[in-house]
């Protein structure tokens, strides 16, 4: 296995600090504005929840150029007494540089598996630095399962918006879970906690130099570690509020990202997940409560008006990889007017096994497969959005495991078509 | 009277003599030709067995060479069709190798272009296969991308864009070939800057609408959907 070659520095600073028990990975790319209170929530949730633990943070930087390193340097929480009734043992080390290799998260993620690797850290956890509603708290709750549960895995728990986290909820989600067998309810979720045992298993694995490295790291360490057997656990978090995310970020080339990134797993595990049918929960901790959410303006006239432009001019290719069965049910759908559009759930999970199976077919060039979902994954959005409009976020949970259970019932479905 | 004897046998003993020398090449001709035949089916044989075993047929679909195969109306597998063409190419380049067996000045001049002209005919060919995959490839890209960014004239779009290819290609095929080279730039120029001003036109007549109200939803005077789809 090739190692990314790490700054002489940075050598220097892990040689300085020689060991530690927890590393907490933070990678970056031009967050200046959030990074701090980030590196301000880990910093205080260490403090007051491992004082007695060695513990370094990591930012691995992917070359921002709006002093985000420097943010990182520069924070540190003032006044510990405001959080602390006691004070902490052990110093905790911070080291920022601008990571090697493929630009992407995936790469930012390697250099910390090196560094918890170097230091033989015993728990990891890394967070996202644009998000707005961390707390000491969620240190705690990723850590605590490895360090004293001995659990490799920790995935997190949000509370969101019912209509936000539409790709989780309508395919990465159901599609895991009905393929491994475990409840994840966030696979993606991006904030994780996992053993230093785990970070050495997925140092072993030559993907760095692949799409991996650049965007499908999320997917790619949930499913690593559900299917090599790792104790996986979940820990609820709270609520998840990022910065605002780009609004010219195009959400075909999301759904490529992750989409891609899930059928390329189902091809490295297709033993493992052949034989499984049904699935378990998976161990959560933390105490669950409400959270406020903000408002999310949606207009499911527009969604439907793009679900049914995609009907007339992708049919040669929806025919093609949902065959002339589905591609007809999909076709009176479109008929249907808006106020009675409502994509059924066994639909749904057909053509999302039809796209896996076109995928391992190979049926066209991968970009192209996966972009001509999204007419079909707006209709089902918006299909969902009506459903779950007067709905509280109980009932909309439970519109979910509805089509999760539906993709169990269709494994047979996907496995006979898969050979 | 043995004089006109002479007169009647001399000729043919002529054409018997220079039969007697064509004999021997007529029936080279023959032997390449018949062990060509059979060289060309061997290898159409074997040819076709090891593209069954790598799966041929497949890789085809997949980069849209059936598809291609389909719209020209060409119904046989891809495989079959492969081991067709390389069949008739082998048999016709025997035929070739036939004739100069013969050794007649004529035909080596014939022969003698044939093979010139090969290069030619398989570059152009090499040009019209590359580049029909390529003109499908573009387009479907952009007729995904179009529908993802809610135009409404994407099929519209798309099917343009292969149009122009297709004259692209076709033209530096017949450019290849050297068919009358001069008349197929200027009927390419013609065609290809007549379909871009035509749709110069069109868009920018026509669209005025459509742009205002893109520009208008890039300014935002559209609400956005909020959702977080990831």
């Amino acid at each position: 296995m090739n190692t990314v070659s790490l700054r002489s520095d940075v050598h220097e600073q892990i040689a300085k600090i020689a060991h530690a028990d927890i590393v907490v990975g933070i990678p970056s790319y031009n967050n200046a504005r959030t990074i701090g209170h980030v590196v301000r929530a880990v910093q205080a949730g260490l403090a007051k929840y491992f004082p007695t633990y060695r513990a370094v943070i990591v930012n691995s930087d992917g070359g921002s150029s709006d002093g985000t390193m420097e943010v990182v340097q520069k924070t540190s929480v003032e006044d510990f007494s405001v959080i602390l009734l006691h004070h902490r043992i052990e110093p905790i080390s911070k080291i920022a540089f601008p990571y090697s290799g493929i630009p992407g998260k995936g790469s930012a993620f390697r250099t910390i598996f090196e560094i918890a690797q170097k230091l033989d850290a015993k728990a990891c956890v890394v967070v996202d630095s644009d998000i707005r509603s961390i707390t000491p708290e969620w240190i705690e709750l990723l850590v605590t399962p490895v360090l004293v549960g001995g659990f490799d895995y920790v995935a997190p728990l949000y509370h969101r918006h019912k209509f936000d986290g539409t790709i989780t909820n309508s395919i990465i989600y159901p599609l895991t879970r009905a393929l491994y067998g475990k409840r994840v309810r966030q696979p993606i979720g991006g904030d994780f906690g996992f053993s230093g045992k785990m970070a050495q298993f997925y140092l072993t694995k030559d993907v760095w130099e692949t799409d991996v490295a650049r965007f499908g790291i999320d997917i790619w360490m949930t499913t690593t570690a559900i299917a090599n057997g790792f104790k996986v656990a979940q820990s609820f978090l709270g609520a998840k509020i990022h910065d605002a995310k780009d609004p010219g970020a195009d959400l075909s080339s999301m759904l490529y990202q992750v989409v891609s990134a899930l059928f390329d797993l189902m091809e490295t595990y297709s033993t493992v997940w052949m034989p499984i049918r049904g699935s378990e929960p998976v161990p959560a901790f933390g105490f669950e409560y409400t959270v406020g959410l903000e408002h999310v303006n949606v207009n499911t006239a527009r969604m439907l008006a793009m679900f049914r432009e995609g009907l007339v001019n992708l049919r040669e290719i929806w025919l093609d990889i949902l065959g002339a069965g589905d591609f007809r049910e999909v076709e009176r759908l479109g008929e249907l007017p808006d106020a009675e559009f409502d994509f059924p759930l066994s639909l749904w999970t057909r053509i999302i096994c039809d796209y896996a199976i076109a995928y391992h077919r190979k049926k066209m060039p991968v970009a192209h497969l996966i972009k001509s979902l999204t007419p079909l994954y707006i209709g089902k959005t918006a299909s969902f959005i009506r459903t779950a409009e007067n709905m509280d976020a109980a009932g909309a949970e439970a519109e979910i495991e509805k089509l999760c259970i539906e993709f169990e019932c269709n494994k047979d479905y996907l496995a006979t078509n898969w050979k | 009277m043995s004089d006109f004897l002479d007169l009647i046998l001399e000729p043919l003993q002529e054409v018997f003599l220079k039969f007697k020398v064509f004999l021997p090449n007529l029936l080279a001709m023959l032997v390449i030709m018949v062990a060509g035949i059979l060289l060309a089916k061997v290898i159409r044989l074997m040819l076709v067995k090891s593209l069954n075993a790598i799966n041929f047929d497949n890789w085809s679909d997949r980069v849209g060479m059936t598809t291609l195969m389909r719209k020209g109306d060409l119904w046989s597998k891809p495989t079959a069709a492969l081991g067709a063409v390389i069949f008739w190419l082998l048999i016709i380049v025997t035929l070739m190798i036939g004739l100069s067996a013969l050794r007649m000045h004529a035909i080596d001049n014939l022969v003698e272009q044939f093979f010139a002209y090969l290069p030619r005919a398989f570059s152009a060919a090499v040009i019209l296969i590359v580049g029909s995959l390529l003109a499908g490839f573009i387009s479907r890209a952009i007729l995904i991308a179009a529908v993802n960014s809610g135009y409404h004239y994407s099929k519209l779009l798309a099917e343009a864009v292969r149009t122009l290819l297709t004259v692209l290609i076709l033209a530096m095929a017949m450019e290849q070939l050297q068919i009358a080279p001069g008349i197929v730039l200027a009927a390419f120029s013609i065609i290809f800057g007549g379909i871009v001003t035509a749709l110069a036109i069109a868009f920018g007549v026509g669209g005025i609408d459509a742009a205002k109200r893109m520009i208008e939803r890039e300014n935002g005077a559209e609400k956005k959907d909020e959702i977080e789809h990831l």
